[in-house]
């Protein structure tokens, strides 16, 4: 679905990726764990394109979304992107925050888009938030109206920057269930997180990432179980 | 009236009136007198009608300019364009050009060498006004469009919108409102430096006052009174300006 091929990103003189192939397949729970600094952030978004790689070729679905003349607004219509620290626009309703997109690209008529939003607000338990301004939520509920507002443009994977890290601990639950409730109907998502406890129940794939390198990947169970790299055992010596 | 003539032949004698005498005296020949008070409303009229022409000139050219040199600073490194790099550089020049030189010089040089032929003074002073305006409107917007969070229009990109829609329903309605104080304070500079065109033969209300204290040898009448006119209609669009602000900030309500 998402191939990745020899990918670096520098900033200024600073070499941040240095040199990832990865592949991405449907229906994949991926989730990127290393310590900060190590370039998972960069690599996420890269994925589509809010990162420009430096060298190296991303291709989604056919389409290498690396060269210059792939129209990127159409790719990322199909790449749900959930932020760190939500980026909900507070000039906005959430129902306008939900339904701005998939009216403005076409792809819905504002009826539909707001039939939309109601059913996915309703899937998250918000659906009395329709009307009020981000500023009025809590942390955890502004993101799961950033997840919702991302699901509302029927992406084909979804893309989760470090979710949980901005929230008060006791609202880090209600949005990992959301994310988990995604996983199980099937959802492909690519996710950077702190949260092990979620990257060894849900995903199927473990990446460990330091130094712009992926270093090691895995099942959860090996990872967490049965770690080799030097590195690895003691980042997890650490979290864990 | 028959009192102000009798009052003003005893002031003009040399006598001593008493306080509310002479003020009645001065108000009324600066005032009221031959209907003096038309001058003052046409000047009203002018100064308005320069602030607002002013105004929609500078507001569209510092758009312009905001938008072009912000486009041209958010472009990825290593993909300059190059047609965006030289309306950089022509508004870099305009707006250091602007803001270098005084206000009066740029109406004295538009006035008497670019436009000397011309006798509709009041065009020319809203075309000098505008462009000096545009150029700290630009600074304005540039610096509304810069301040605010990346990840805003990131999340606006993220979800397939395009640069122009990011910037129309997420980027310029919240930079907008975080510059409107800024904004109304260029608007007041503005409504109050057209009082510089009067140096180029505009007739606004220091013209007025010049016009009749140039009769009645009585400046400080007229001067105080167009202070007091210049005071209120800042007044006025303050509170309207404090409107506006109070209605853009109803999304944040907690």
């Amino acid at each position: 679905m998402i191939d990745v091929k020899d990918l670096t990103k520098s900033f200024g003189g600073h070499m941040v990726l240095k040199g990832i192939s990865e592949h991405i397949y449907p229906g994949d729970k991926v989730v990127i764990i290393g310590p900060s600094g190590s370039g998972k952030s960069t690599f996420l978004r890269s994925l589509n394109l809010l990162e420009e790689p430096t060298s190296g070729t991303i291709t989604f679905d056919g389409v290498e979304i690396t060269d210059p003349k792939t129209d990127i607004d159409q790719v990322r219509r199909k790449m749900g992107m959930v932020f760190q620290h939500f980026n909900l626009f507070p000039n906005m309703t959430i129902r306008r925050n939900i339904t701005l997109a998939p009216v403005r690209t076409g792809l819905m008529k504002q009826e539909e888009a707001d039939e939309t939003a109601l059913q996915l607000l309703r899937r998250v338990g918000l659906e009395e938030k329709a009307d009020a301004y981000p500023n009025q939520l809590s942390g955890g509920q502004k993101q799961r109206i950033a997840i919702v507002r991302a699901l509302a443009m029927n992406p084909e994977v979804m893309l989760f920057d470090e979710p949980t890290s901005a929230l008060d601990p006791e609202m880090v639950g209600e949005v990992l269930s959301v994310m988990k409730e995604l996983a199980a109907d099937g959802m492909t998502m690519v996710v950077v997180t702190h949260e092990m406890g979620f990257a060894r129940e849900v995903g199927n794939r473990v990446l460990f990432m330091d130094d712009g390198k992926i270093l090691e990947q895995g099942a959860p169970s090996e990872i967490f179980g049965n770690p080799q790299n030097p590195r690895l055992k003691d980042f997890l010596s650490k979290v864990l | 009236m028959e009192q102000y003539e009798a009052w003003k032949a005893l002031l003009r004698s040399g006598t001593d009136l008493p306080f509310w005498q002479e003020f009645y005296v001065k108000f009324y020949q600066a005032f009221i007198e031959k209907d003096r008070w038309l001058q003052y409303l046409e000047g009203v009229g002018t100064t308005l009608l320069v602030t607002a022409m002013a105004l929609a000139l500078g507001i569209a050219l510092g758009v312009l300019v905001a938008i072009v040199r912000t486009a041209h600073d958010q472009q990825r490194p290593g993909k300059k364009n190059a047609v965006l790099g030289v309306l950089n550089g022509i508004c870099k020049v305009y707006v250091t050009v602007i803001r270098g030189t005084p206000m009066m010089v740029q109406l004295l040089i538009m006035g008497m060498v670019i436009f000397s032929s011309s006798r509709n003074f009041t065009a020319v002073g809203a075309l000098t006004l505008g462009i000096n305006s545009g150029a700290y409107v630009a600074e304005i917007i540039r610096g509304g469009l810069m301040a605010l969070d990346p990840g805003q229009a990131e999340a606006g990109r993220s979800l397939g919108l395009g640069y122009i829609d990011t910037m129309r329903f997420i980027v310029i309605p919240q930079a907008f409102k975080a510059i409107l104080p800024s904004l109304g304070n260029e608007f007041i500079i503005l409504l109050k430096d057209t009082s510089l065109i009067t140096v180029i033969g505009g007739k606004e209300l220091v013209y007025a006052a010049q016009g009749i204290y140039g009769r009645t040898y009585e400046q400080m009448y007229p001067l105080i009174g167009i202070a007091c006119i210049y005071l209120v209609l800042v007044i006025l669009f303050s509170w309207l300006l404090s409107i506006l602000e109070r209605r853009l900030r109803q999304s944040d309500r907690r």
